[in-house]
């Protein structure tokens, strides 16, 4: 392999590791791949690297061509729990989406609670679930130690038409009264329902 | 944040040889293969059907890894190419968890391996329409009903197996299929899938030999140990 073919092969590697895997957290000193994009970890020293297809690439695609989309589980409640994220994340609408902020899983409950008029019960066990399945495709982080979420560098790639939409969503969404805001015990690898 | 506008890097060097219109084309038949969680009918994208198109949207695939599929007669989906998926595997790049893949296994076995091997299946495919039930995969290992449930999970939402309908008849146990993302498999992956299953099932058979034969010794032991425990 010469040089060029070298650098083609390495680049379709880090598009199939991203695909496989979802976004990659790597050193900042690293170069950044050919068509990736790369968002500062807040500390410094570690960079997500998420690829960008073109438009006209992308799923949106699937709706205009009347092709079936990925079957999602719970897809009403998960995109509700990513928009009681959002509402919790993204402390500032007219900002950037990323890298946000970190809000407690008792805060996400409570907005999902606000959002849908579910009672603490059955909001508990839907954003457990939820916050699994967007978290391993990487909508979302959750960290464990500290039971807490911020949204993950997927939400980068939304394009500027989105955010505007998104915007108005946010404004939507109510803010959950503080009594409301639970210190719920969160154990992610439970409950599966 | 999407590069909606200016040349992308990774596209263009193939998009750029093509008029505006191919480019559309290839374009959205690029986007179908890779989202599609089916295959796409050739009769709904033109770059699908033509063979010049066809190739500029391999070489597109080709700069991220991947490669067109052609399933059946008339539709096509896309795969990793096979140097780069072998790359991410001895790299470690195994995106299911252990049980999830023995699970996977177990449904491969009871609707592809044992059917195929009846000669009710024909073909090298690994879709397949004989359902395994939920009872055969209880049966067959010793994995926790909580956690086969939990692995069943992930492997639906990955496509890897789908639910059957329900059929007539209440109370039936839930049965499992192998799931579409199954036609992702270039003829080499298909035909490791089946020499690791052969050698996996019927370590001691001459078919088992031969694949040992070509593959040469220390693969074949391998092979032979990890099926014997599997």
């Amino acid at each position: 392999m010469n040089a060029h073919e070298t650098a083609l092969h390495q680049t379709a590697l880090w598009w199939a590791r991203i695909r496989a895997a979802g976004p990659q957290l790597v050193d900042a000193d690293g170069p950044t791949p050919p068509g990736l994009m790369r968002l500062a970890e807040p500390g410094g020293s570690r960079v997500w690297l998420t690829t960008v297809l073109p438009g006209g690439a992308g799923p949106a695609v699937l709706d205009e061509l009347d092709l079936p989309r990925p079957v999602l589980e719970q897809p009403n409640d998960t995109a509700r729990v990513l928009a009681a994220v959002l509402k919790s994340c993204w402390l500032d609408p007219s900002g950037p989406l990323w890298p946000g902020a970190t809000a407690p899983f008792g805060q996400i409950v409570a907005t999902f609670e606000a959002l849908t008029g579910h009672d603490e019960v059955v909001s508990h066990r839907a954003v457990v679930a939820a916050v699994r399945r967007l978290s391993w495709s990487g909508w979302l982080l959750w960290d464990e130690q500290t039971r807490t979420v911020r949204l993950g560098p997927r939400v980068a790639t939304w394009a500027a038409t989105e955010l505007s939409t998104l915007r108005e969503l946010w404004r939507s969404i109510p803010v959950p009264d503080k009594a409301a805001v639970r210190d719920t015990e969160t154990e992610m690898d439970g409950d599966t329902s | 944040m999407t590069a909606t506008t200016g040349a992308h890097p990774v596209f263009e060097p193939v998009l750029g040889e093509l008029g505006e219109r191919a480019r559309d084309e290839v374009l959205a038949a690029f986007a179908a293969v890779e989202h599609s969680p089916e295959p796409v009918p050739e009769i709904q994208l033109p770059a699908l059907r033509d063979a010049t198109l066809r190739r500029s949207l391999d070489a597109l695939l080709g700069r991220v890894g991947r490669t067109l599929i052609g399933v059946g007669e008339q539709a096509w989906t896309s795969a990793y190419r096979d140097d780069v998926a072998a790359e991410l595997a001895e790299a470690g790049w195994h995106s299911l968890p252990e049980i999830d893949r023995a699970v996977l296994v177990l449904v491969l076995i009871h609707s592809v391996a044992i059917p195929r091997s009846r000669g009710t299946l024909p073909g090298d495919a690994w879709t397949s329409g004989q359902p395994t039930m939920l009872a055969e995969l209880q049966d067959a290992s010793r994995i926790q009903p909580t956690d086969m449930r939990a692995a069943l999970q992930r492997l639906r939402a990955a496509g890897l197996v789908q639910l059957v309908p329900q059929r007539a008849g209440a109370g039936q146990s839930a049965a499992y299929l192998p799931g579409p993302q199954l036609h992702r498999l270039t003829p080499a992956a298909r035909r490791r899938l089946q020499e690791e299953l052969i050698l996996a099932a019927a370590p001691s058979s001459p078919l088992a030999a031969a694949i040992r034969a070509r593959h040469g010794s220390t693969v074949s032991v391998r092979g032979a140990t990890t099926g014997g425990t599997a």
